[in-house]
């Protein structure tokens, strides 16, 4: 791999030799979420995702606490860059990086399988990047969901309101 | 979002958050549930459907895409996969990722359940670096497990110079479908 695509996965925590990663494995993700879900309820699987963006993350969240927005600016196209078939446009303003997802790439791989999605599959996006986001001293806010959506990550948590689940759509 | 590129990496994390949340029971539980019966759906229909050919079929997209270092070969009543650069746990030694004990367990965690229920068992090895072999036969065979390069030839992983047969850390399965059958250390 060489070139501006090479350069970009220098902004991802853990790095594969193949550019891009295999789609099939948002089979697992989201069966990963239905097991979880059905054995250890939905408190269970918020707190799997927390655990997640707070310990496997915690790099993402430390290079974002050092580089400030445009540490996030950098994860998040390195990011969907790696993922097969996203479309994603990304914002940085002075106080807030906009994450446009046009086209979520595990919702339209599951679809196109006919895979039954998890219906709150999508809150992931929100309890993972909010524990990220935590550790920076950012806040994560979710709007949308179930193919398309905004993230937005505010570089001050003082005066965000806290995230509406009921704004984070329901998967299908 | 959690995403593909890295999958083997929070695959590998969640096992130990699962082990921490109802020990291996629950770990053992979801590599049957939720690999198995679930994520890897696609390969139950194939394997369950085609035996051998759906093997074939399905390691031959999978390992493809995951861009792994492998070989297939079959003969009659066998079919045997060598992995010499298996990009799952490469990844997490490239990454110096280890939150779970044994991570390769993973594999016959799902594929041993699926083969059960194709009527197949498995004769296997691993030696936590990234290569191992793999031998399916019906359940019914009574076919001991290849001696080296006869049947996939100088594509036998155990041909190559650091795979080690005396390995201390070497796990062996011996017409299994169960991750719980191993025996560890020189066989």
């Amino acid at each position: 791999m060489s070139g501006p695509e090479c350069e970009e996965r220098r902004d991802l925590p853990y790095r594969d030799t193949k550019p891009v990663g295999a789609a099939d494995f948002y089979f697992a993700i989201n069966a990963t979420f239905r097991f979880i879900l059905e054995r250890l309820g939905m408190e269970g699987l918020r707190r799997h995702w927390t655990d997640l963006g707070q310990n496997y993350f915690q790099p993402v969240g430390e290079n974002w606490r050092r580089q400030g927005l445009p540490g996030v600016t950098a994860y998040w196209r390195a990011f969907f860059a790696a993922e097969p078939g996203a479309e994603v446009k990304i914002r940085e303003d002075e106080d807030q990086v906009v994450v446009e997802v046009k086209v979520c790439p595990a919702i339209k791989h599951l679809r196109e399988a006919g895979r039954e999605i998890v219906p709150c599959f999508c809150q992931h996006c929100f309890h993972q990047g909010e524990a990220m986001a935590a550790r920076a001293g950012m806040a994560y806010r979710l709007h949308g969901g179930n193919g398309a959506c905004h993230h937005v990550i505010y570089r001050n948590r003082d005066g965000i309101p806290p995230q509406n689940l009921a704004e984070i759509k329901e998967a299908s | 979002m959690i995403g593909v590129y890295d999958f083997c990496g929070h695959y590998e994390w969640t096992f130990a958050w699962l082990e921490r949340e109802g020990g291996e029971t629950l770990v053992r539980e979801y590599w049957d549930k939720a690999i198995h019966q679930d994520a890897q759906q696609h390969a139950t229909r194939l394997i369950m459907g085609k035996g051998f050919a759906g093997m074939r079929e399905y390691w031959g997209h999978t390992l493809a895409e995951e861009e792994a270092g492998y070989a297939v070969s079959e003969k009659d009543g066998v079919l045997r996969i060598d992995m010499h650069e298996c990009p799952s746990k490469g990844f997490l030694l490239h990454n110096g990722l280890h939150q779970y004990p044994d991570y390769c367990d993973h594999c016959m965690g799902w594929i041993g359940p699926l083969l059960k229920r194709a009527g197949y068992v498995v004769d296997h090895q691993h030696n936590h670096k990234g290569r191992c072999w793999w031998e399916m036969r019906k359940d019914d065979s009574v076919e001991e497990p290849s001696v080296p390069g006869k049947l996939a030839g100088d594509s036998d992983v155990r041909l190559t110079e650091d795979w080690d047969p005396r390995d201390p850390a070497m796990d062996t399965y011996r017409g299994s479908n169960h991750p719980d059958d191993k025996e560890t250390g020189a066989p």
